[in-house]
């Protein structure tokens, strides 16, 4: 456990990408503030247009995992390879800012062929997480994501947020 | 019936020939080469939105049948569409998937488009305005005014959207195409100007028509959980599919219950001009276009058919130009619940068709694949895709039930198949090359 903001934020962050990989939705919001706003945008040079391919909130992203188990899905296992560019604490050390690098993978399954492809991982997605969090009991606990995808080629797309 | 022997498995099936189809029609390469010769490049293809390139000067690039082919809005704003081929070395004109000519290129002027390779440009219009050193290297025997782009038929239709056609003579225009299947939302789209706010795509391998076919049936539904748990009522039983010429279909309104869905509310408020509040109309266009009306949004799907078993699909979401940004924030919201890439539905259509990709793979052995729902042509009806086969049947020539068999009148829908409105019109219209 840090003491120092930063790797507070570190922490949260490399957290979360262990939760999002396990699936463990719960504990994922269990990291997010009450009013945490959560969304998935990119920008296409095709339409000229920054665009949004999700937007929810705490209670909507909490209705959106319990959904998951009845929606027929892809369940080919997405892992995150995440590196902390930039961590800004507020003067007061309350609030924070953050800029994460990542690359998802994805690890077939059922996703199509499953006898020829399965075991197989190929990029699925990359991009950046723009994090907002709160500095608080010794913890950093996110407020806002946006997850700023550089991929629009999304194939089957996904249930799973990323 | 236990399961069966192959004898059993390969038998005619208790049905009308054209209640079925034969799985070649969606695996076998040289059916495909045909498709594009004699279905692909005679079709009006609705490429993009003009919103795509709202200036003069801007551009967007495209394919169709393989074809590379380049939209360009002119400085009278009037958007015409060029193979995006360089009639010197064969260089493609631009190579960006859009962007704009105001500026220069580092081997051409502002205002023109220019061909890196040799910089040879052209002007909005297609005109080649530059040869470098052209009497030097061809002493008159090729000039500017002889090498033009290869201009094509284009028109902007039905709420903005772009249509080409990489074929001369095709005896209609865009009106005549779509046959009267656009008009259920016509007044819509046509109001006031559209503007896109969504774009994504999705490469899988399978045929491009088993995506048409999935637009085209809703007995599906039962695969999404919402639609089958929320949507089944007499209102949805009550949705009716129509037959249009040209292997156009569309499925017309019901009300839609959003209410019952949890990351949903109201989009009554937010519903286009002229569509009464939460209706739906889904147009499926020949041979591989959707566009889906939706209370609050549009939906509009382009395939770009890449191999026997690969195409490309292109998902466009369409808005109001006049939208104020907190109203274009809801229309996004209620078109990603359901067709985002992390939408409800889209991700399971789509593993569903990878899921046929892969059970119809080239040289795969022939299966029947079944068409022959019939509920009074509402919404479970299957017609869609028969009628969709019978066109295809007739444009290729061949028996969709059997593709090693020459198309005969009548045997491919049977007797039971609805008429179709003026089907029989449709052969004359594209003329003979
Ligand atoms: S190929 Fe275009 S200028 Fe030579
Ligand atoms: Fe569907």
């Amino acid at each position: 456990m840090s003491t120092n903001g930063t790797e507070m934020v570190k922490d949260a962050i490399y957290q979360a990408c262990l939760n999002l990989d396990e699936q463990k939705w719960d504990d994922w919001l269990g990291q997010c503030d009450d009013g945490f706003e959560y969304s998935v945008t990119a920008y296409s040079p095709e339409i000229g247009k920054k665009m949004k391919y999700l937007g929810l909130d705490h209670k909507e992203l909490k209705d959106y995992f319990d959904l998951l188990p009845k929606h027929n899905t892809d369940h080919s296992p997405l892992r995150r390879h995440a590196t902390v560019y930039s961590v800004k604490v507020g003067d007061d050390g309350k609030t924070a800012e953050a800029v994460t690098s990542f690359l998802i993978t994805q690890e077939m399954f059922d996703g199509v062929n499953a006898p020829l492809d399965t075991g197989e991982n190929h990029l699925f997605v990359v991009g950046k997480y723009h994090d907002k969090l709160n500095i608080e009991n010794g913890q950093a606990v996110f407020t806002e994501r946006e997850t700023r995808i550089h991929t629009r080629r999304l194939d089957k797309g996904s249930h799973w947020v990323f | 019936m236990p399961a069966r022997n192959r004898e059993q498995w390969e038998k005619t099936p208790d049905l009308k020939r054209g209640e079925w189809v034969d799985s070649r029609i969606y695996s076998d390469e040289e059916i495909f080469e045909e498709e594009l010769q004699k279905i692909w490049k005679k079709a009006w293809i609705p490429l993009m939105h003009e919103s795509e390139l709202p200036e003069p000067f801007d551009f967007r690039t495209a394919i169709i049948a393989r074809e590379p082919v380049i939209v360009v809005r002119g400085p009278d704003n009037e958007i015409r569409a060029f193979l995006n081929v360089c009639p010197h070395r064969g260089m493609a004109v631009d190579r960006r998937p859009a962007g704009s000519f105001l500026t220069g290129e580092p081997s051409g002027n502002a205002k023109h488009m220019t061909c890196m390779f040799h910089g040879w440009q052209f002007d909005m219009k297609g005109n080649c305005v530059e040869i470098p050193r052209e009497q030097a290297g061809y002493q008159g025997r090729v000039t500017k005014q002889g090498q033009g782009l290869r201009r094509l038929r284009c028109e902007t239709k039905f709420g903005g959207i772009v249509w080409v056609c990489l074929d001369d003579k095709v005896d209609c225009d865009v009106e005549g195409w779509a046959a009267g299947s656009l008009d259920c939302i016509r007044k819509s789209l046509d109001e006031e100007p559209l503007e896109i706010f969504h774009y994504h795509k999705a490469i899988i391998d399978c045929n491009y028509k088993l995506w048409h076919d999935t637009n085209s049936e809703f007995y599906h539904d039962y695969m999404h959980y919402h639609n089958r748990i929320t949507g089944f009522d007499d209102g949805y039983f009550a949705r009716k599919c129509a037959a249009f010429d040209n292997g156009h279909v569309n499925v017309g309104t019901f009300t839609v219950n959003y209410g019952e869905y949890e990351v949903a509310d109201d989009r009554g408020e937010l519903t286009f001009p002229h569509l009464p509040p939460n209706n739906w109309y889904m147009v499926d266009m020949f041979p591989g276009v959707n566009v889906n009306l939706r209370g609050s949004a549009v939906r509009m799907d382009l395939m770009t058919p890449l191999s026997a078993n690969k195409v490309m699909i292109e998902f466009r979401g369409l808005g109001l130009k006049s939208d104020s940004d907190e109203v274009r924030e809801k229309r996004i919201q209620h078109h990603n619940t359901i067709w985002g890439p992390f939408g409800r539905n889209l991700h399971e259509d789509l593993v569903g068709i990878a899921g046929q990709g892969v059970t119809m793979m080239p040289n795969s052995d022939p299966r029947r694949i079944l068409h022959g729902r019939h509920e009074g042509l509402y919404i479970h009806d299957e017609v869609g895709m028969r009628h969709f086969y019978e066109t295809w049947g007739k444009w290729m020539d061949r028996l969709p039930s059997d593709p090693s068999k020459k198309y005969e009148e009548g045997v491919v829908a049977g007797p039971e198949m609805p008429p179709a409105r003026g089907i029989k019109s449709f052969p004359g219209k594209v003329a003979a090359e």
